[in-house]
């Protein structure tokens, strides 16, 4: 079988720039004044990754902050680009990075919807037929003709989620977006991918809640500074997380003393 | 990447209605609140040219017009398109769609906006003249050529405006200093000869002056007009097509 997601020798430089030059005005300064020249810092944000996920399969992602989930999955939504290596996707890909998809702030919720659709490749006529399912799926009949500057974040995730679940996806990348609205329909969005994963639907998932990750994923994968430290099957790459966790927190612990510690919570 | 620009046919006109929504939202005029800019500057430079000033252009606001509301469409896009890319910094991080489509709507809105100005303007003109020049058939096509020009300076502004900030008060400065140097609301002729050759450097005015020649002075441009204006067209298109294809991949981290 092809994978529907493939991701060779991977890797991605960020370029922090201290004092950042954002202006003509402050280039030129520099020229004259070292103080006010922009420092630039190079930082390798993913390090020579390499992974499939196979067509239906769901793979979730783990690691500390900071690790690279993020960026992967955007490499992978194709929002950024690599700075070598490559990434093939197969099918439609419906991202959900952060919360929501972008909305336009000004717009109504069913012009949201209508933006977002076609923003992701779809006809207008493509939009008209999901449409009563998009509005009944985020509960927000009430709201639907409200501009979403009024919504809340709650909202903005109900309405976020119900788009990119009903694009009729063949990859589904999520990032952290079913940790926001209230249990109800945190329930009713595990119900979704269960649904995606039983119709065959290649999911790529960034948790850090490892009870989430267990119960919903075929394989995971374990990033640490933007390395694959591991990726297998659930139990294995789950324990091997938490034992460089302790590992971590105990350190820590050694070279603060017990009252300076950080919290596991903060680590992660 | 034409082909991927058809297939989002539709999600250039969704961001161009999106434009036209936010703009007018809750404004009990609408639309032609687009006319008011046009109209207001038409009625303060008629009236500071052709009395206080006294200059000896027949019929000064159809000669006016012609040239005032294509740069309207210029100066209008240029200003909208440094900021196009930023104001939608959010869909740019979040889903990737050709971006190009964005200082493209941009234009597009622009245009439509002008159309409607001239379906206003245009008509009105000729009952201040008392006649139709023929040369109008011309209008459309010119529109056309200063439409890619007008496209090309988009995209490169759009594009490094991200990179430089202070570009979109630089394009601001830089307009109005650009308007005075065009003959709208003079005429080239009346330019000493010596800085004729400097002032033609200017794309604007080239367009200007064509558009004058066929909705003023109903003079047909020639072969040799078109092949000018065509050549700053593709040029601009050019250039601003190169700069931000350099740029396009790295939107979502610079933003």
């Amino acid at each position: 079988m092809t994978p529907a997601i493939e991701v060779r020798n991977l890797w991605k430089r960020f370029v922090l720039r201290h004092n950042r030059a954002e202006t003509l005005k402050s280039r030129i300064m520099g020229v004259f004044d070292s103080r006010l020249r922009e420092r630039r810092e190079t930082f390798w944000a993913l390090q020579d990754v390499t992974l499939s996920v196979q067509q239906g399969e769901t793979l979730g992602l783990i690691g500390p902050n900071g690790s690279g989930k993020s960026t992967l999955l955007r490499l992978i939504a194709r929002t950024h680009y690599p700075t070598r290596g490559s990434v093939t996707v197969r099918g439609r890909v419906s991202p959900m990075l952060e919360i929501g998809i972008g909305f336009h702030q000004e717009l109504t919720g069913q012009e949201n919807i209508y933006l977002n659709g076609s923003l992701l490749g779809l006809s207008r006529r493509e939009v008209e037929r999901l449409y009563p399912a998009i509005v009944e799926f985020s509960e927000l009949e009430d709201f639907i003709d409200v501009p979403v500057k009024n919504y809340s974040s709650g909202m903005h995730a109900r309405l976020g989620f119900s788009i990119a679940a009903h694009l009729d996806p063949d990859v589904l990348l999520i990032d952290e977006a079913l940790s926001v609205g209230d249990e109800g329909f945190q329930r009713k969005c595990q119900e979704r991918m269960q649904q995606f994963r039983a119709r065959g639907v290649t999911i790529m998932f960034v948790s850090h809640n490892l009870r989430t990750v267990a119960s919903l994923c075929d394989r995971v994968c374990l990033l640490v500074h933007g390395k694959v430290e591991a990726l297998g099957p659930v139990d294995a790459v789950v324990s091997r997380y938490q034992e460089l966790t302790a590992a971590m927190t105990s350190g820590a612990e050694r070279m603060l003393g017990p009252e300076l510690s950080p919290r596991s919570g903060d680590v992660l | 990447m034409l082909n991927d620009t058809l297939r989002y046919r539709d999600l250039l006109v969704a961001l161009v209605a999106t434009e036209l929504k936010v703009k007018y939202r809750g404004s009990a005029l609408g639309l032609l609140w687009s006319l008011l800019n046009p109209l207001a500057l038409i009625l303060i430079y008629s009236v500071a040219f052709q009395y206080i000033i006294r200059i000896q252009i027949e019929h000064f606001t159809v000669f006016l017009i012609a040239g005032l509301l294509p740069w309207g469409f210029f100066a209008s896009s240029a200003t909208a398109s440094t900021v196009s890319l930023m104001v939608n910094a959010g869909l740019l991080k979040k889903v990737h769609f050709p971006r190009e489509i964005l200082p493209a709507a941009t234009v597009l809105f622009n245009l439509i906006q002008t159309m409607l100005a001239l379906a206003v303007f245009l008509p009105s003109l000729f009952v201040l003249r008392g006649s139709v020049p023929w040369t109008l058939v011309f209008y459309p096509v010119v529109l056309a050529i200063q439409a890619v020009f007008v496209t090309g300076v988009a995209l490169g502004l759009s594009a490094l405006t991200v990179a430089f900030r202070d570009l979109r008060h630089l394009t601001e400065v830089g307009l109005t200093l650009l308007f005075w140097l065009t003959p709208i609301v003079y005429h080239i002729s009346m330019v000493p000869a010596g800085m004729q050759a400097a002032f033609r450097l200017n794309p604007m005015t080239s367009f200007v002056s064509v558009y004058q020649d066929i909705a003023y002075w109903g003079r047909p441009p020639s072969a040799g007009d078109f092949l000018v204006l065509i050549g700053w067209a593709v040029s601009a298109l050019l250039v601003g097509w190169t700069i931000f294809r350099r740029r396009a991949p790295y939107l979502a981290e610079d933003l």
